[in-house]
Formats: structure tokens, C-alpha cells, sequence
């Protein structure tokens, strides 16, 4: 009983290591007693949770105490850094240019990616509204308690809280829409509109620069229909006139009368550059829980706070709830920042992904500083002769750890400069990548560049390389070793490098051979990706994104979804027939994707035993494979006669590859597959009326590793896509020329039909290949300094054993030992550990694809470890190499002299 | 001496050793702090400032028999010396002097 109820060993050896030896037993008795009595009361399992915690938090207190303890020490009399210990720094650098080089870049890349990482997550997850009173402005949201997930606001909540809260005003709404501007010669441009409240102009508090914002008149049925428009629209396209207040414009169906403009900048309440009323009928009752999703808005009033707000706001939830139906009692409201408008939208759960990859990047860092570290610290100890003289000299201890503190921060600080640099260039290129996929309009309040924040989060990150790097050493150099050498001044150093030494080199080593294959394998993918042709003849095929919005009031949105179906379908039918009447088109194909972007899913063949196989699912029409021209090779691809069926009986048509892959070859036609079922929502059988060809090797999906060729399809209707991809195939006309011709088809024959994205399927490819490039050279950047690190941990204990050694080599090369003796002793060390650590790494890798039955590595990347292990035994005794030949050098006279 | 200056959290941990009397250390400390302030208090914080405390002369701390449901550790007992009673009172007279004849309306948020 006893024994059995100790803490975590592993745990409790942490924290007595990090705790002062005054506080030591203290602690470690009180968190004893603690743990027993809650192992007692909520079992093993959560009493270890708890200690570990409480572990962690005390490492980490105790720690920056110290180091805190360590600065004021620094900071008081002489032990401050001087000039000179930077000019000192400097020469040091110089002097071992190939660690310095190697550790800078370690650390640049550390700091890079820390300040990056940063710079985005505080410019996207913690941003200011740059607006008056900015903080002050907030979302109401709902929260379903039961599937702990965001759940919509309906008009009918916002309308409850417009009128009842008192400590939020300016309640206001809005949607984000597409609609088509048409230009008087019948030109159509899908445009972004706000449909919003007038409040949302009152919350912002941003006066107009000409005429006026939406009024509360405005969302009154039957008023006239005005729109404000931002200021780059009316430079734009009204070239800056002042007169364009009453001027008549065409969104969508309607003629629509400009009202005001706004000043540069405005763009409230995410990306806006058009505005027009929500309308609201006061005469409609609205039924609670109806009405279209609505994202909701205000200010909190004078005096009020959020939580006053959100106390508030949770009686009114509680009264609603007894009135309403059961469901709403799980519905919780809540007052939440404003930006989470556009996060709920757009990134759904990722904060918590951001706060570990934040984390994971942090400790990034910290294992590159400690590395540079353990590299440093090979050298302080060979100066400790050096340091044991300045003492005996009279330099006191803080003294010097200030002077090594300089030198390290000389160098962490020049990498936190190229770190920065790199930094500039990565937002650059992320604010490049935001503006792409917002089409050149970023949420208003995301400001690009690198900030003052940025900066100086750099520039603690280099302190505390620095302090990891120099005062760390230095303490351990300056503390018992010191006094051993004390002792004999001039004998050399007899520090040993301690076990974090050796684990951190198998680390790397292992971490290495388990991550370079899959590494390599996705690099190589994704440059494969990029240098392949997409197979698409550049003049042939012309797509575009196509949308077909419904245009209704809000309030009359509960009309049936059956009527807006028809009415798509019957503008795509009616947008395909005359496509196929206009000259120079072959044939015309509306899919939900393009061919290479197909979702990558697992799935299972009737009578095929489970390997894990997966196929890229695409949702294509009847006419898809003929305007691709792809040869079917068995069976028959879908027909009209495949639309009457309900879309659970419709067959499906796979490739090719899904026959080899999925199904393990034989005769495909009639056999049923499904997708894998997760949980208890079982799939339906599917089955195969045909198979076709591959398409070129380019437009299989890479994005799914073990999706490699498998492709499954669907069929669907025109009307049923409503948010899709229509390609045109050309025959003596070039999608450039076309292009005028499709706008003004597509605007004839519905207002409402808007297309975007407009371009050769060939550029559409090349535009898609490039992102997988980008991310290819931050993995190469990642793997590169990872094998860089462990070849120079490598070389650096190679050089420390061969100066320890150097008074035994020369003895035994003095007494004829053979020059291969002595090398195989040198490098058994270096080669165990190298070994130890292959081994690790090899079992991570092997049990990593084991586990995820064959999903990371599959087995592809598997192959590539031997060539892995191989390159990195190289690689370590290549590292090895020069110093043990400058062990086989040592003179024995030269070594035992030096005694 | 110099002036040494109290924090908050300082403050908390010696008025909590106050009200312990006798019975202070580590963990009635943290639990006395979280009773009254209804706050959760960092464990390790409180030992951290303990130590800082019993440098500056606020505390001192003695050890007590080791004991096997602690795993055979001792508990380090602490007590309130003078120079704390009076570091305390010299921070309540301090926040007191600028309460002093101060109108309750500026305290309302504008």
C-alpha cells in the first residue's frame, strides 16, 4: 500500500530537480500529502493528471525565477554586460565561423518561425478593431451545450435581443450576399454586398464622406432600394464624381439608388464595399427558431461591461428558453469578441489548433536554443582553464556569466535580425495568400507588416536563446567544474558532457529518421505537382465558378427549398443549351470540382477485405466524361435516365485506378462499394455502372497521399449544384476571347447566375499547383535544420572527446598503437549514439504508419528509410570525421608537453 | 533599511500566515488564499514568494518532524516575524491615506 501510492516517479524526479534545494523537500512533502488525499477522493487517473500539472506549473515558475534572479544579479554593479563583452562576443563568432553559422542559422529559423507564427496568430486571433472604441463593439452568439458547437442566430433572436437588451445597443444584423453588378452595356460582375442593419453605421461610428448611410427607413418594406458603396468603388467606377449620390445602379434584379459613399478604409463590418438595408418587416410576427442566419452585432452601452451584458443576455436566454420548445434550453447566448463573427465563419476550432501549433513552435525554438546550448557549452568547458584564471584574477562569478551572456546574445541577436527579415517576407506573403482568397478584400481589421509587437516578441525570443545559450553554460561552467579546475589551471578541461548531451543527440538523430522520409516523400509530391503539365491543351477548356443566389426578402425566406431547386436548374439548363448553340464549343460541363480536386475519402469494396483504400469523390453531370473525352473501358457512364433516380440509387463510375487500388482488379461493372462508416451512421452501397480511363498522371490527388489515382463519381443534376464549376471546351476560339461572350450569355439569361473566377483550366491548374510548393520549402527549411543541428551536435562532441583525449591518444600512439585502434575508439561514441538513435527513430516511424494503419507513411515512405538511415550515418560520420583525423594528427610529444 | 515595498500577492500570503497563526505552511497557505478571495491561487506561486519573503526578513521558516504520509518529508512551517506584521501595516495605512476623503462618484466608470 505504501509504495502504491506514491506519485508519478518520472514527475516527482522533474520537479525535485527544478525546485532550490531550500524549497525542495518542502514542496515535494506537501505535494505528497496532496496527491494521497486526492487519489483517495477521484481515483489514480486524475490525482497523476493533477500532479503532472502541478509539476509543470512549479518547473516553470521556479525556472524563470531563477533566471529572473540571475538577470538582477547580472544587472547590479560590475556584472552588467559592457560594450566590449559585445565587441568580445563578435571576435568569438569570427574566430569559430562555422559555429556560429551553423547555430545562427538554427536559431534565425527558430526565431522565425516563433515571431511568424506570432505575428499571424495575434493579427487573426487577437486583433484591435480600428475603429472608435473598438474593444467596445460586440457579437451575440449561440452556443448549442449539448453538441458543443457555434449554432445559428436566426432573425428571430436578433430581433429578441434588439429589443430587449439594455446593455448592448445599436443591435444590428447583417448577411453577407453575392449579387451580379450590371453595367448599363449588359455587362454582369458578381460583387459582395452587406445586407445590413443601419446600426451596423452607428456602431462604427463612421460618418459618410458624401450623402448619407442606410437609415432605419431604409429596411422598411417598400421603401426604395438605396446601397452605399465604399470609397474604391467610386473611384473606381464612378472616377471619384461628386455627383454620384442619386445615380441608379443594377445589382441583381433590381435597380438599386446610390445613396452615400464611405471614406477609405470603411469596410464594416468585415470586408464590405457595398451596403444595403436588411430588410425587416415589423408586421411579419416571426416564428422563434426561423428565419435566415444572421451574424449579430453591438456596442455595449455606457457603464456596461461584457459580463454585465452577458448577465443580461442570460435571463433573457432563460425566459425565451421556458417559453420556447425543449431544444432551446441547450441553446446558450453569449457576448463574444467581435472578430469571432468572421473566426465562427472561417475557422471554427481552430484557436485551440493555433495554441498547440503556438506551443509546438515555442518548444521549437527552445530545442534549437538548447542544442545551440549544448554546442556553446562544449566550448565554455574548454575555456574553463581560460575562466578558472580570470577568477582567480579577482572576476566574480557574475562577472563572467554577463560576459558569456553577451557573447551568446550577439549571435541569438543577429538571428533574431534574419529571423525577422524572413518574417517580413513570410507576412508579405501570407497577407498576399489572404488577399487572394478574400479576392483582394481582407477583413478590415487585419493589419499586415511587421508590427512593434512583432519586433520585440523577436527580440525576447533572442534574450532567452541567449540566456538558454550563454547563462546557462556559463552557470554550469562557473559552478562545481570551475573549482575542479581550479585546481590545476592550464591541465585542460575535465568537464564531462553530460546524459542531456547524449539524449539530445538520439533525439535528433531519431526524430530525423522517422520525419525525412515522409518529408521526402510530400516534398517530392508536391515538386512533382508543381512540374507536371496539367494534360489540359492551354486553348482548350475555359472555367468558371458559378452561383446561383436566391434573391428574397429576408422574412420570406422560409418559402419552400423546392422552389429555389427549380429555379437553378432551370437557369443552368437554360445556360447549357445556349452554350451548346454558340459556335466554336464542343460541349459544356458542370462539376462541383475541378478534376484534380477531389475530396479523398476511405472506402470499402462488397467482398475486398480492408486495407485502408481511399479514392478522390467528385460530383460530376451527365456530359462531364464526354467533354473530357474520356474513354470508358467498361460499362456505360451516367445517361439522362440516371437523373430520375433518387441520388442514394444512382450508380457511380470509377477510374482505372480504383479498379487496381479499391478493388483489386477483375471486373468492376455491378459490384457495390461504400464509404466507411464512422460511428453508427452506416453508408449505403453504391454501385459501379463503368469505368473509365485515368486521367493524365497530373490530375490525380496528390492531397491525399494514399489516394494516388482511385477517382469515384457521382452524378448530379444541374439544378443540384448550385455552387459549382461549369468548363467549357473550345474548338477555334481561345478562352480569352470567350470570356466577354460567357459574361454576357450568362447575364442574359439570368441576373441572378453569377461567375467568377474566370480562366483557362490549364492556368486554374498552375494557380492550384503553387501553394504546395511553398508549403514543400518550409518542410525542406524544417528537415534542413533539424539534419544541420544534429551533423553539428555530432561534430561538436566528436571535437570535445578528441580534445579530452588527446594526452591518452598521444600516449598510445607514442607506445605504436595502430592509427585504426585509435580511430575506432574515437568514433565508437559518436557511432552508439548515431545507432541508439537510428534505432528510436526507426521505431517512431514504424510504429507511427503501424497505428495509423498505413495513412502516413504508406509504405511508400517506408522504403525510404533505409536510404535515411544510410544518410544519416553519413552524414553523423562525415560530422565525425575531420576532428577524429585531428585525433590520429595528435603528436605524442605536443600532447604530453602540454601537461 | 530601504524601503521594501509590498505587492498584492505578497500582502495575501502574509495576511494569510497571519490568520493561520500557528498552522502555516505551503498548502493551508494556498487553501486559506483561495477560501477568502474565492480566486484559484498557483501553488508554486505561493512558494516562490514565500521564499522572497523569507529573504527579506518578512518570514521565517523553521522545519518540522518528517512524516510517512509525505512521503517521508518534512513540513517547512512558517511564521510572521516583525518586520512582516509591520511591512503590512504600513501598506494598509498607505492604501488607507489614499481612500481618504475620496468622492464615491469618481470611482463611477465614465
Amino acid at each position: 500500500m505504501k509504495s502504491s501510492v506514491a506519485p508519478p516517479r518520472l514527475a516527482r524526479a522533474l520537479l525535485r530537480r527544478a525546485l532550490p534545494d531550500e524549497a525542495r523537500d518542502a514542496v515535494d512533502g506537501d505535494l505528497h500529502e496532496l496527491y494521497v488525499a486526492r487519489r483517495a477522493a477521484s481515483g489514480a487517473a486524475a490525482a497523476s493528471a493533477w500532479y503532472w500539472l502541478e509539476t509543470l506549473s512549479f518547473i516553470m515558475r521556479f525556472t524563470f525565477d531563477r533566471v529572473t534572479r540571475t538577470m538582477r544579479v547580472l544587472a547590479g554593479g560590475d556584472a552588467s554586460p559592457s560594450a566590449l563583452d559585445l565587441k568580445l562576443g563578435a571576435r568569438m563568432l569570427a574566430r569559430s565561423p562555422g559555429l556560429a553559422i551553423v547555430s545562427g542559422l538554427g536559431l534565425a529559423v527558430a526565431v522565425a518561425l516563433g515571431a511568424g507564427a506570432y505575428a499571424v496568430v495575434n493579427s487573426y486571433f487577437y486583433p484591435d478593431i480600428p475603429l472608435d472604441e473598438g474593444n467596445r463593439i460586440v457579437a451575440i452568439g449561440k452556443f448549442d451545450t449539448r453538441r458543443h458547437s457555434e449554432d445559428e442566430q436566426l432573425l428571430h433572436d436578433f430581433l429578441v435581443w434588439r429589443r430587449e437588451l439594455r446593455s448592448v445597443v445599436d443591435v444590428g444584423a447583417f448577411r453577407t450576399i453575392r449579387r451580379n453588378l450590371v453595367s448599363e452595356t449588359g455587362q454582369a460582375e458578381p460583387i459582395t454586398l452587406a445586407e445590413m442593419s443601419a446600426a451596423g453605421f452607428r456602431v462604427a461610428r463612421v460618418p459618410p464622406l458624401i450623402g448619407r448611410t442606410l437609415l432605419d427607413g431604409d429596411e422598411l418594406p417598400g421603401s426604395p432600394a438605396v446601397v452605399v458603396i465604399d470609397y474604391g468603388v467610386w473611384q473606381s467606377r464612378f472616377a471619384g464624381d461628386r455627383a454620384v449620390v442619386g445615380r441608379q445602379i443594377r445589382i441583381g434584379r433590381a435597380m438599386h439608388t446610390i445613396v452615400g459613399v464611405m471614406p477609405e478604409g470603411f469596410a464594416f463590418p468585415v470586408n464590405h464595399q457595398f451596403w444595403i438595408p436588411l430588410r425587416v418587416d415589423p408586421r411579419i410576427a416571426v416564428a422563434p427558431g426561423t428565419g435566415p442566419d444572421l451574424d449579430v452585432f453591438g456596442r455595449l452601452a455606457r457603464g456596461a461591461t461584457k459580463e454585465s451584458a452577458q448577465a443580461e443576455l442570460s435571463v433573457l436566454a432563460r425566459r425565451l428558453a421556458a417559453e420556447g420548445p425543449a431544444e432551446f434550453a441547450q441553446l446558450q447566448s453569449r457576448i463574444v469578441p467581435y472578430t469571432d463573427i468572421f473566426l465562427r465563419a472561417e475557422a471554427e476550432g481552430e484557436i485551440g489548433t493555433y495554441s498547440v501549433l503556438r506551443f509546438l513552435i515555442a518548444l521549437f525554438l527552445v530545442i534549437v536554443a538548447m542544442n545551440v546550448a549544448v554546442l556553446v557549452y562544449a566550448r565554455t568547458v574548454m575555456r574553463t582553464g581560460e575562466i578558472a584564471v580570470r577568477t582567480a584574477l579577482g572576476a566574480t562569478r557574475g562577472r563572467i556569466v554577463a560576459q558569456l551572456f553577451a557573447e551568446a546574445f550577439v549571435l541569438s541577436g543577429l538571428s533574431a535580425v534574419v529571423g525577422l527579415v524572413v518574417v517580413a517576407v513570410g507576412l508579405r506573403m501570407f497577407d498576399h495568400a489572404l488577399a487572394g482568397y478574400f479576392e483582394g478584400h481582407a477583413p478590415f481589421w487585419l493589419h499586415s507588416g511587421l508590427s512593434a509587437g512583432t519586433i520585440l516578441y523577436a527580440m525576447a525570443l533572442a534574450v532567452l536563446a541567449a540566456v538558454i545559450v550563454g547563462v546557462l553554460p556559463a552557470l554550469r561552467a562557473t559552478g562545481a567544474q570551475l573549482r575542479e579546475a581550479m585546481g590545476g589551471i592550464g591541465s585542460g578541461a575535465k568537464a564531462r558532457l553530460g546524459p542531456t548531451w547524449t539524449v539530445l543527440i538520439i533525439g535528433q538523430v531519431a526524430i530525423t529518421v522517422a520525419i525525412l522520409p515522409l518529408a521526402l516523400l510530400k516534398g517530392s509530391e508536391m515538386i512533382q505537382l508543381a512540374m507536371r503539365e496539367s494534360g489540359f491543351a492551354p486553348g482548350e477548356y475555359l472555367s468558371a465558378r458559378f452561383i446561383v443566389e436566391r434573391d428574397v426578402d429576408a422574412p420570406a425566406l422560409a418559402g419552400s427549398n423546392d422552389a429555389v431547386a427549380d429555379s437553378t436548374r432551370a437557369i443552368v439548363t437554360t445556360l447549357l443549351a445556349r452554350l451548346g448553340a454558340e459556335p466554336g464549343i464542343v460541349g459544356a460541363t458542370v462539376s462541383v470540382s475541378a478534376p484534380w480536386e477531389g475530396l479523398s475519402a476511405a472506402i470499402d469494396a462488397d467482398g475486398v477485405v480492408n486495407r485502408g483504400q481511399r479514392a478522390a469523390s467528385m460530383t460530376v453531370d451527365t456530359s462531364f466524361f464526354r467533354v473530357f473525352e474520356m474513354r470508358v473501358l467498361a460499362g456505360r457512364v451516367f445517361g439522362p435516365g440516371d437523373a430520375g433516380l433518387r441520388i442514394s440509387d444512382r450508380p457511380v463510375v470509377v477510374n482505372r485506378s480504383f479498379v487496381t487500388e479499391v478493388l483489386g482488379g477483375g471486373d468492376a461493372v455491378g459490384r457495390r462499394v461504400r464509404y466507411r462508416s464512422f460511428g453508427n451512421d452506416v453508408q449505403p452501397w453504391l454501385t459501379i455502372s463503368g469505368v473509365i480511363e485515368d486521367f493524365t498522371p497530373a490530375v490525380r490527388h496528390p492531397g491525399g497521399a494514399s489516394a494516388r489515382g482511385a477517382a469515384i463519381y457521382h452524378l448530379a443534376m444541374p439544378g443540384e449544384m448550385s455552387d459549382a464549376l461549369l468548363t467549357i471546351r473550345l474548338h477555334g476560339r481561345t478562352p480569352e476571347d470567350f470570356t466577354p461572350t460567357l459574361r454576357r450569355i450568362a447575364t442574359s439569361v439570368d441576373p441572378m447566375l453569377q461567375l467568377s473566377k474566370m480562366s483557362s483550366l490549364d492556368a486554374m491548374y498552375s494557380e492550384y499547383a503553387k501553394g504546395p510548393v511553398q508549403l514543400a520549402l518550409v518542410v525542406a527549411l524544417i528537415a534542413g535544420t533539424v539534419i544541420l543541428l544534429s551533423a553539428a551536435g555530432i561534430h561538436a562532441l566528436m571535437s570535445f572527446t578528441v580534445n579530452q583525449r588527446r594526452r591518452e591518444i598521444g600516449i598510445r600512439t607514442a607506445l605504436g598503437a595502430p592509427a585504426r585502434g585509435i580511430l575506432q575508439s574515437v568514433l565508437a561514441r559518436a557511432t552508439g549514439q548515431l545507432a541508439a538513435g537510428v534505432v528510436v527513430g526507426l521505431v517512431i516511424a514504424v510504429a507511427a504508419d503501424e497505428l495509423s494503419s498505413g495513412a502516413i507513411m504508406n509504405k511508400t515512405a517506408l522504403y525510404l528509410v533505409p536510404g535515411t538511415v544510410a544518410f544519416m550515418l553519413a552524414i553523423g560520420l562525415l560530422a565525425a570525421a575531420g576532428p577524429a583525423r585531428r585525433g590520429l594528427r595528435v603528436q605524442p610529444t605536443e600532447a604530453l608537453r602540454a601537461e | 533599511m530601504t524601503h521594501q515595498g509590498l505587492g498584492e500577492f505578497e500582502q495575501m500570503v502574509l495576511l494569510a500566515i497571519a490568520h493561520l497563526r500557528g498552522e502555516a505552511y505551503g498548502t493551508p497557505i494556498v487553501d486559506e488564499i483561495e477560501r477568502r478571495t474565492g480566486r484559484s491561487v498557483a501553488r508554486a506561486a505561493v512558494y516562490i514568494t514565500l521564499r522572497r519573503l523569507e529573504e527579506k526578513g518578512f518570514v521565517s521558516s523553521w522545519m518540522g518532524e518528517p512524516t510517512p504520509e509525505r512521503g517521508g518529508k518534512a513540513r517547512r512551517h512558517v511564521k510572521l516575524e516583525a518586520e512582516g506584521a509591520k511591512a503590512l501595516r504600513e501598506a494598509r495605512h498607505a492604501t488607507e491615506r489614499m481612500w481618504q476623503g475620496l468622492d464615491p462618484a469618481s470611482l463611477r466608470a465614465r
